[in-house]
């Protein structure tokens, strides 16, 4: 209870700080350099050959979207200064700002935005499939660029927003290592697990809070505390457990539920896992708060179902099986393994929370009868033979939100292809179908309300919680904030003199 | 000799050959590649063969490896598909960082354990010989993992003596760059200086106790001019050998040592081309380290024969 | 007056200390190794966790108990395995033809060239994680050890007075190995042996220090140390005791190679 009161005010004390930004009006600002530490390299700077958050974290400041987000999650311009859907919302239409050029002094003009976008949806690109609603882009004249599609997307909009949409020059070579965009800063030089440095781009047109932004690779999550300790740096994440170590130390800390969710997935294929109760007595097997407490220290909101709280159309169901071991016991004799029942457990090693979340389950499991085999793998076995191949009982991962709740909830899509879980509903089929040609958004919540519901009472995994994310500034550290999306909007954070 | 050099040389390439070849079978057959670490959570099974398809890793790998393999010989190794620099520029890098690494922890070992073999053999079974060997046993067996935590929080983070922030570059500044890298040197000379002095040690003692140093007894030479000539000649040959090994262990060792102090080195170079199943990279480090490994082996080999005159004058044949 | 073998003693006593603990976690262990109370955590030493506790509310004296299993069985299992093939490649090397004496030594050399974290991760990749497959995986690092020393020797030995001599009445080739050279090789051997279980106990809390050892729930004195590892700064006591008791094993072993070294070289003076 403590640790919620804390929290409620640590984050209350964040809005206050940081939402409205006429507090800070007054203070002085001190042209600086930022340094923050961050665990690993980008897997290089080119957004259209990657989905790792590393480099989106890094690549938003060099290059430019169409729109962007607020830390609300509202849209608002960045490299279009103005936007328009057509009626019957098959059509978009952006409005480049003027005189937009990238970095190298090629001119960022509508034909430039379109080449991009051609690079984005060709074979090269990892997001390909995402973009493939885009069935025609026009560009009447040098600064308006308008993209066709045949089927309505209701999600087409937001999808201009995230960061693997932003623009690149198509035709420079090496992106993934010479960045070449229109955002506030160019890439001065990267050394490989050692430091990035980010420096002012001249043609930028909008104000940037800071000099310069270094970003150094600390593997160490204790070298990065330490280091800011040691004044080496200026801003830090951190995890749950840790936030003892940064606690009454003067230093700013922005704690806020991020757009995600964390959850053990069980795979309905395995035999056992298929039968609803053996399901339901994992559920009420597992103490969640026990978990979150455990392997965050608190620093989580816990769910019920396969939505991040901060979304609007969010219901709580968290409650839905609450702790109950005795119930499990009876549930999973019941469903004939009255004499006890085992599952393998594969976890991603280079996520030491899933681990850890994955051997505090495997424990509870345990108390009821489930045997649970641990089996350590890496991120690339992960993701080649549990979440593509599929072959796994048990798993604990994490789940990145969007704007548009439509890409979480098709994981569940019968025939989908990111459908790991093997999960099969045909009411969720016919929502999902259903959801995507809907103008209204009031049937678009009822669809994803109605979807929650049946996933929490179905429960084809253990949902954990939405995850808060912890950021740790030097105490004249301000301007950073965390937003719906993964990305990193180093041109706000300013030190004051 | 130089038929001996000739052969070892010709020997090296097939070690290195075979080397590469094991690497990028089993790097091949591990679950995983680069177009799924790209595709991360995005990946499904169609997405997946497009990008696979498009980056050529559909190929079988005995295609793959013999491309590679034409390339390396013509001195073109690629580009890493993490970081999109070329190979070479990557390892080219990172060599200051691992060759000083080695080169300082090697120098720091030889040092102290050559000074305290010594004292010890000389010393042999009084209080100071026993003090020796115990301490530098004590030394050495404290795991190099956690000596290097205790080392990071003791004198980076309490005492602040030596910057946490990792690697300072030698030409930002020489003698950060001495600083940024003397913890780690030390915690990895500590990991050598028990074998080494006791290499040190036993091989003087026997050469002490041989029979050329009776004789030398007996023609009445000094004991410092016997030292020296003989017996530390032949004492010499064991700790070349263990140097050399020691030193070529080294450059793939350091990979403990470079994450706890958050230097760049070549072992996390190899650490993340591994996770990240960049096979360009991969292949890269590990021929370089092979050739550093071998490289030195037989310099090593060489230096030995050198030394050990029955192997010089029986024509390195070694028989 | 006769002067004692410190190293001998000290070692011996280390090491019946390990197998002290290696013994009693069979006999009397006070919490199951995955029994968690995380209202408990981190709890200094007290009556009820002699040792207190650890990030999960575990017991952290159980888990050195049964760290120590993990410990001296894969230790000395990858030990003896790699030596004894280490020892007879090296012997097969020295005693045959320069064709095949090259092809095993070159052998011998790709895999000592081969950088110990990647074939680390490659074993692992292959065989599978857990204790069995971190014992061959172990070995396989023993072995050239082994191989370069018995190579060594031989050669070294056929040097020697007593070797010629031996030849000179026609001793065979395996009577000269057996009967002459190994009792000549034992010290150095014996050396090697007792130091290598020092290393393979470090190797092994290394490889469960990189996760690719003892798998969790699982207790290593590796692991104990990596998980402590995210802890260092605010919990520093976590870190202390597994790497106590590591440093205990590997320095035991170490100083009985010592003792035995000095011991069977009769180095100890008699005045």
């Amino acid at each position: 209870m403590k640790k919620i009161i804390t929290l409620l005010l640590v984050l209350s004390l964040a809005f206050s700080l940081f939402a409205g930004g006429s507090a800070e009006k007054n203070e002085t600002v001190k042209k600086d350099i930022i340094t923050m530490a961050i665990p690993v390299d980008p897997d290089g700077l080119d957004p259209q050959l990657t989905a790792s958050a590393s480099t989106f974290q890094i690549s938003s400041n060099i290059y430019e979207t169409l729109i962007t987000v607020d830390d609300k999650g509202e849209i608002i311009p960045a490299l279009a200064s103005s936007w328009s859907v057509s009626e019957d919302g098959l059509a978009i239409t952006f409005v480049l700002r003027d005189g937009a050029v990238f970095s190298n002094g090629n001119p960022c003009d509508s034909l430039a935005v379109k080449a991009s976008f051609d690079r984005l949806t060709s074979d090269i690109s990892v997001r390909r499939a995402d973009y493939s609603f885009i069935t025609s882009i026009e560009t009447p004249n040098a600064n308006t660029i308008v993209f066709k599609m045949d089927k309505l997307n209701v999600a087409a909009l937001s999808s201009f927003a995230y960061p693997w949409a932003a623009v690149v020059d198509a035709s420079a070579e090496n992106l993934r290592n010479k960045p070449v965009g229109t955002g506030p800063y160019v890439l001065t030089s990267w050394t490989a697990q050692q430091d990035l440095v980010l420096d002012l781009n001249k043609d930028y047109p909008y104000e940037v809070k800071n000099e310069g932004v270094r970003f150094v690779i600390m593997p160490d999550l204790t070298a990065e505390i330490t280091a800011l300790n040691a004044k080496e740096v200026d801003l830090i994440l951190i995890t749950g457990d840790l936030a003892s170590a940064v606690e009454n130390k003067g230093y700013n800390i922005i704690s806020v539920a991020g757009n995600g969710l964390q959850l053990m997935a069980m795979n309905s294929s395995n035999k056992a896992l298929s039968d609803i109760r053996v399901r339901q007595a994992i559920n009420y097997a597992v103490n969640k708060d026990e978990v979150i407490e455990a392997v965050w220290w608190g620093y989580g909101k816990k769910i019920g179902s396969h939505f991040p709280v901060v979304l609007k159309d969010y219901v709580d169901y968290s409650e839905n099986y609450s702790y109950n071991p005795e119930k499990a016991k009876e549930l999973l004799a019941e469903a004939g393994y009255a004499n006890g029942l085992t599952l393998r457990m594969d976890l991603p090693k280079n996520y030491q929370e899933y681990v850890n979340a994955g051997i505090v389950i495997a424990q509870s499991l345990k108390k009821v009868g489930i045997t649970v085999d641990i089996n350590i793998v890496e991120w690339a076995y992960w993701l080649s033979e549990v979440y593509v191949g599929r072959n796994y009982d048990l798993t604990v991962v994490g789940h990145t939100g969007r704007l548009d709740p439509y890409a979480l909830l098709v994981k569940y899509l019968s025939y989908g292809n990111e459908n790991y879980f093997n999960y099969a509903n045909s009411e969720v089929d016919a929502l999902l179908e259903k959801y995507q040609s809907e103008l209204k958004d009031s049937k678009r919540s009822e669809y994803v309300k109605r979807i929650q519901e049946i996933l929490a009472n179905e429960v084809p995994a253990l949902y954990i919680q939405d995850p808060i994310q912890i950021f740790v500034a030097q105490s004249d550290i301000f301007g950073f904030k965390a937003y719906p999306i993964n990305i990193y909007q180093m041109k706000e954070v300013y030190r004051t003199k | 000799m130089l038929k001996y050099a000739l052969k070892r040389l010709l020997s090296s390439l097939a070690v290195i050959f075979f080397v590469t070849l094991i690497t990028f079978f089993v790097i091949s057959v591990i679950p995983g590649d680069q177009a799924i670490l790209a595709l991360g959570l995005d990946a499904t099974q169609e997405s997946l063969d497009t990008l696979r398809s498009s980056l050529g890793l559909d190929r079988p790998f005995v295609v793959r490896y013999f491309e590679w393999l034409v390339d390396a010989i013509k001195l073109n190794f690629g580009y890493s598909a993490v970081y999109g620099e070329s190979v070479v520029k990557l390892i080219a890098s990172r060599l200051p960082v691992t060759f000083s690494l080695t080169v300082f922890s090697i120098l720091i070992a030889s040092i102290f354990s050559s000074l305290l073999g010594l004292i010890a053999a000389l010393n042999k079974g009084k209080v100071s010989d026993g003090i020796i060997r115990t301490s530098v046993l004590v030394i050495s067996s404290l795991p190099s993992f956690w000596v290097s935590l205790i080392a990071l929080i003791v004198f980076c983070g309490k005492l602040n003596l030596f910057p946490v922030n990792g690697y300072i570059a030698p030409n930002e500044s020489f003698f950060g760059f001495l600083r940024s890298i003397t913890l780690a040197s030390f915690i990895l000379a500590f990991g050598e200086l028990a074998l080494m002095t006791r290499m040190f040690r036993s091989s003087l003692v026997r050469s002490l106790a041989d029979d050329y140093m009776i004789s030398c007894d007996v023609k009445g030479l000094k004991r410092s001019r016997a030292l020296l000539h003989y017996a530390a000649r032949s004492a010499i040959i064991a700790p070349i050998t263990l140097i050399g090994n020691q030193a070529a262990k080294l450059f793939g060792g350091t990979v403990i040592v470079e994450t706890v102090f958050s230097l760049p080195g070549i072992g996390r170079l190899l650490l993340v081309s591994v996770e990240q199943h960049d096979i360009a990279l991969l292949e890269g480090v590990v021929l370089f380290i092979t050739l550093m490994v071998v490289l030195m082996n037989f310099l090593t080999d060489m230096s030995v024969a050198l030394a050990d005159p029955l192997i010089r004058l029986s024509g390195g044949e070694a028989k | 007056m006769k002067k004692r073998n410190y190293s001998l003693y000290v070692g011996l006593f280390l090491i019946s200390i390990i197998v002290l603990l290696f013994v009693l976690s069979f006999i009397y262990l006070p919490y199951s190794v995955d029994e968690m109370d995380i209202k408990n955590r981190f709890a200094p030493p007290n009556g009820e966790h002699l040792l207190g506790t650890d990030h999960f509310g575990r017991d952290i004296f159980s888990r050195i108990l049964v760290s120590t299993r993990s410990a001296l069985l894969v230790s000395v299992s990858s030990v003896l395995i790699g030596a004894t093939f280490g020892l007879i490649l090296g012997a097969i090397a020295a005693l045959s033809p320069i064709a095949i004496e090259t092809i095993i030594m070159r052998f011998v050399d790709a895999l000592m060239a081969f950088p110990g974290i990647l074939s680390a991760m490659m074993l692992s990749a292959v065989l599978g994680k857990g204790v069995i497959n971190a014992s061959i995986a172990i070995s396989f690092f023993m072995v050239p050890v082994f191989a370069r020393l018995s190579y060594s020797m031989i050669l070294e030995n056929r040097k020697k007075g007593y070797v010629k001599a031996a030849r000179s009445y026609g001793a065979s080739t395996v009577r000269l190995v057996v009967f002459h050279m190994l009792p000549d090789m034992f010290t150095r051997l014996i050396t090697q042996l007792s130091a290598s279980i020092g290393t393979a106990i470090l190797t092994e809390s290394s490889l469960s220090f990189l996760g690719l050892g003892i798998q969790p729930p699982g207790a290593s004195l590796g692991l104990m140390l990596s998980e402590a590892k995210g802890y260092v700064l605010t919990k520093p006591y976590q870190a202390l005791c597994p790497g106590i008791v590591l440093s205990i094993a590997v320095l035991g072993f170490c100083m009985l190679g010592d003792g035995i070294n000095s011991y069977l070289q009769g180095d100890i003076s008699y005045e």
